[in-house]
């Protein structure tokens, strides 16, 4: 079951002056659930786009199931790709939509449509144009999860649900694909959220892949050591630093390192406070680390950051 | 194959789309040109040319096609291709259903003298003149012409946004003002006319049905590159 | 219930284990399915799947098939006695280390700890676990 379904080589995008992808190399496996987390604007819908064809890569190659979805009937009646900001036919209500969706798609599951459409309170005799955002975003999730393709991409589908529609979103689709496993693609930004959801994270940042890793390997792969300034650059001496934070003397400093037993015995008999990074703070703080190397701004991953610490 | 039909079916979930609104905007056009050819007090034939409204919504529907409806059909992974033949099939079948409902309405205009207050809505002087198929033709075609521009400027405004929408209808009316120059110049303007006395409704539509076939395929060509 | 401390997977093993010692899951009995725990935590059921399977190396959960997974005879035990080991090293050690930086001598840390028992009611948990050491 580990074969490969998404393969990309050496992708790059141009766009007129910008890099959308830059060099990306990717390989993903069947039937896991996949986080592509990253920053608006980072390359996500960019990379999701291409894979399925709705887009083309400026050099490089996209493979799914081994071959090019380009034009590809047995390729493409395996995915499914609702983006984010999905247009609709003009006089369109949602049930017309799901009806257009059963039509392509063999693992088409009308009930489960239905049931998720009595969830989410989703008029769907109303025409798409009237909905709200949050109602557009139920349509695509609900297209998403009832087709059951074998290769489903999710563009950011909570924008504009509020969280008890996000919590049920997350909730079918754990429910669901631990009945019918899948590949899925969870583009999101908002990392707390659907951290423990994720089996693998692909994190892209300005159109490089920054973080590629079982989620399970990064839990626990960095720790934040606070205490008194001194102490706790004596003890971190050498090590891979993320972040340093300072207040009058004291300092909180996240390692992109685990500590043994050993070593959290020390911290603790110096009297240094260790805290867990979530993913979240380890990829703003990873996309933080990489924009200051190349000199860029950090923009709007900053209210992210202090939600992350709230 | 099967998906390209599931296309067609597709545009046909909601009947309003291709069936409803086209014949809504003809019975609507109808009825209202023939109160008008009743209050008009004169015995003689009356020609409204209000059998071209819907034509008007072909233009419309033909731009939606392609703005809306292929974004959607990439969400539900359609090729370019299945969702082209699918969505060109599916309105020629329509064309060929309303220019059966045209000439049917012609037949009856004509039995009943129109409609019996000499109001002509479905013959139109020369174009209707010829024998059926000639009528059937000019019909048929000039509905797909419409849908077909609006395709057309819809990919290419799909495909290259305003500016390349601007420079492909500047460059027609230039090409065109320039063709006209350029006659004026040669003063072929006779031969023009000449020409144009030739043609009948039936060799109209072989050239327009050329220009459709020409736009078709360089819709189809720039719809292959196309993005959502 | 998750944290970000230590990887899901550890942490749901030793939620199974904590059902395991305080008794609402009783050797032989029926544990969830992976899938039962991925969706009461909202987890990935891999995640959950790689949790239970480290109970089931360890002998502490057997599966039977096409039935599901089931508590070991002798679980209990098990996992008190890992737990033993491991209070010891954790607590019990560095306890032991600072008392002797205070000066502190071991009757008196007796006393300290019989006090602190006081404090809490006794639970047969606390009790055997006093008597393992």
């Amino acid at each position: 079951m580990n074969d490969t379904i998404v393969e990309a080589r050496n992708l790059f995008k141009h766009y007129k002056e910008l890099n959308a992808l830059d060099n990306v190399n990717l390989s993903l496996t069947a039937n896991r659930i996949y986080g592509l987390l990253g920053r608006n604007g980072a390359g996500k819908t960019t990379l999701m786009s291409i894979l399925t064809a709705q887009a083309f890569a400026s050099s490089g190659e996209a493979l799914v199931f081994g071959a090019s979805a380009y034009e590809n009937d047995s390729v493409l009646s395996r995915i499914c790709f609702i983006r984010e900001s999905q247009k609709y036919p003009d006089d369109f209500q949602p049930q017309h939509a799901f009806r257009s969706a059963a039509l392509f798609y063999k693992n088409w599951d009308q009930e489960f449509a239905d049931r998720l459409a009595e969830d989410f309170q989703l008029p769907v005799k109303r025409r798409i144009k009237k909905l709200s955002r949050g109602q557009l975003s139920a349509v695509g999730v609900i297209i998403g999860l009832a087709s059951r393709a074998e290769l489903t991409f999710f563009d950011e589908p909570y924008l504009g649900l509020d969280a008890v529609a996000r919590q049920l979103f997350y909730d079918r689709l754990v429910e669901d694909y631990a009945e019918y496993p899948r590949t899925i693609i969870l583009s999101s930004h908002l990392i707390d959220e659907v951290a423990n959801l994720l089996e693998h994270v692909v994190v892209i940042d300005r159109g490089r892949i920054i973080m590629d890793a079982d989620a399970e390997d990064i839990r626990g792969s960095a720790v934040t050591v606070s205490g008194s300034a001194d102490k706790v650059d004596a003890f971190l001496a050498g090590r891979k630093i993320l972040h340093r934070e300072t207040l009058g003397s004291l300092a909180s400093v996240t390692v992109d390192e685990a500590l043994d037993s050993r070593e959290r015995t020390e911290a603790q008999e110096l009297g240094l406070e260790l805290s867990p990074v979530s993913l979240q703070q380890l990829v703003v703080r990873k996309t933080m680390a990489g924009a200051a190397a190349t000199g860029t701004g950090t923009g709007d991953f900053a209210d992210d950051t202090m939600e992350a610490r709230r | 194959m099967s998906r390209t039909v599931a296309v067609a079916r597709m545009q046909l979930i909601n009947k309003w789309t291709y069936i409803g609104w086209p014949l809504t905007i003809l019975a609507a056009s109808f009825l209202m040109s023939l109160a008008i050819f009743a209050l008009i007090p004169v015995n003689e034939g009356k020609y409204g040319g209000g059998s071209q409204a819907p034509m008007w919504y072909f233009l419309v529907l033909g731009i939606q096609s392609m703005t809306l409806v292929f974004p959607f059909s990439q969400g539900l992974s359609i090729s370019r291709r299945a969702f082209y033949l699918g969505t060109l099939g599916l309105f020629s079948l329509i064309a060929l259903g309303m220019t059966g409902l045209y000439l049917l309405g012609g037949v009856i205009e004509r039995a009943t003298n129109g409609w019996g207050v000499y109001g002509f809505f479905f013959s139109i002087p020369w174009v209707t003149d010829g024998p059926w198929y000639s009528t059937a033709a000019f019909f048929f075609v000039v509905m797909m012409f419409m849908f077909i521009i609006g395709f057309w400027f819809a990919t290419i405004f799909k495909r290259w946004g305003t500016t390349g929408t601007l420079v492909s209808t500047l460059g027609t009316s230039i090409a065109l003002i320039g063709l006209a120059a350029l006659t004026t110049l040669l003063e072929w303007w006779g031969h023009v006319g000449a020409w144009f006395a030739q043609q009948t409704p039936l060799s109209i539509s072989g050239w327009a049905a050329l220009l459709c076939v020409v736009l078709a395929a360089g819709s189809y060509t720039t719809l292959r590159r196309a993005t959502p | 219930m998750i944290d970000d401390s230590k990887p899901i997977f550890m942490q749901i093993a030793e939620l199974i284990e904590n059902g395991i010692v305080d008794g609402s899951m009783a050797e032989e009995s029926q544990v969830p399915s992976t899938n039962e725990f991925a969706a009461f935590h909202r987890i990935n059921p891999a995640t959950a799947a790689k949790g239970v399977n480290l109970l089931v190396d360890s002998g502490i959960l057997y599966k039977r098939r096409g039935i599901g997974m089931f508590v070991a005879t002798g679980a209990r035990a098990q996992v008190i006695a890992r737990r033993t080991e491991e209070f010891f090293e954790q607590y019990v050690k560095p306890l032991a280390l600072e008392a002797r930086k205070l000066g502190i001598s071991a009757e008196q840390l007796n006393t300290m700890i019989e006090r602190s028992s006081g404090l809490a009611p006794e639970s047969g948990t606390d009790k055997e676990r006093s008597a393992a050491l």
